[in-house]
């Protein structure tokens, strides 16, 4: 399983990809949208984790972006908020286990990698 | 509700949750690092139990990173207070520097999301003014929501304090996003009514960039 991880808290987002990297999970990890994207270009993930909140973008907005370089990449996203506003936004475009709050069990978020890889839509 | 009887309290209490969502977002980010973290040192630990030698500078590395959040949510916490206590007088003297401190604490985050850096610019010394530290800061909060957009991204908005005659100035410069500077629907009745209870005149001056909120002396 190769794997990207989003978001613009270096430290949490290093720190992830090296316990996922433990795990046996092929994980890179960047911090800006501009990175994802060279990222995605460059390398074939099977999945992105995304923060809902990016500087001057949404994970969504992100997801647009990254799907049109890999229609084929599938996402989970981790947001600080758990608000109503960003679980109605993404329960409603990608199914409600691609959500987690942070902060994320890494246990869950390897569960939920599986859930998504494993299915066959993608989708849980 | 059809009405808007309280517009100086509806602001205010748009402003705090705005801010408390802020506030609890930057903290949830604290911990999610922090429990991250601690959650490698632990992996370092089960890796060392099962033979694998213990590199110090790596776990030293990781404790300097949990030791650097938990700082930075102390910080995180001495702002929310500091915000909380200026509801505790509705007319007080304040410092116009120290407010100034507290607004762009309260906004680091916010204007980072814009990829945009605040830059303090205080004057040397206190100006004092008597006002509502809240209601004051509930204007100049609307101001840096207004003024945020209007600032090129990757560049910084200043904020000044000036000292005059009749009280004081607060003013914001670097608002040079061509076009961005419309004062179509801001301040609005909530910042009209802010500005009135404060006795403050908001000028706004699309050639130079710059917004000034000026503020009598009580």
């Amino acid at each position: 399983m190769r794997i990207l991880l989003v978001d613009d808290e270096q430290e949490l987002a290093s720190a992830l990809a090296e316990r996922l990297n433990m795990r046996g999970i092929d994980a890179d990890w960047v911090t800006t949208v501009d990175e994802a994207l060279r990222k995605v270009t460059a390398t074939s993930y099977d999945l992105a984790v995304l923060d809902m909140r990016m500087p001057m973008t949404s994970g969504l907005e992100l997801k647009a972006l990254l799907q049109a370089q890999d229609p084929r990449l599938k996402f989970i996203f981790v947001t600080g908020y758990g608000s109503e506003k960003d679980f109605e936004a993404v329960s409603c475009q990608a199914g409600e286990a691609c959500y987690l709050v942070k902060p994320v069990d890494i246990t869950l978020l390897i569960e939920r990698m599986h859930d998504l890889l494993d299915s066959p839509g993608g989708e849980p | 509700m059809s009405s808007r009887p309280d517009l100086i309290g509806e602001a205010g209490l748009q402003f705090f949750g705005r801010m408390s969502a802020s506030i609890s977002h930057e903290l949830k980010n604290v911990l999610a690092i922090i429990k991250e973290n601690s959650g490698l040192l632990d992996d370092y630990l089960n890796l060392t139990a099962r033979g694998m030698p213990l590199d110090p500078e790596r776990f030293q590395a990781v404790t300097r990173r949990i030791d650097t959040q938990t700082q930075r949510a102390n910080t995180i916490i001495k702002t929310m207070n500091q915000f909380a206590h200026t509801v505790d007088s509705f007319c007080k003297p304040v410092d116009l520097n120290q407010v100034l401190d507290l607004l762009v604490a309260l906004h680091n985050r916010l204007a980072t999301m814009q990829q945009v850096t605040l830059e303090v610019q205080p004057a040397r010394e206190p100006v004092q003014i008597t006002t509502s530290p809240f209601v004051l800061l509930s204007a100049l909060g609307q101001g840096v929501s207004f003024a945020l957009p209007a600032v090129p991204r990757g560049a910084a908005m200043a904020l000044a304090t000036v000292s005059t005659n009749t009280g004081g100035e607060i003013i914001f410069s670097g608002l040079n996003e061509p076009g961005a500077l419309s004062m179509d629907g801001f301040p609005g009745d909530q910042g009209d009514a802010l500005l009135a209870a404060l006795r403050a005149e908001l000028k706004i001056d699309a050639a130079t960039g710059r917004m000034t909120f000026v503020l009598p002396r009580k």
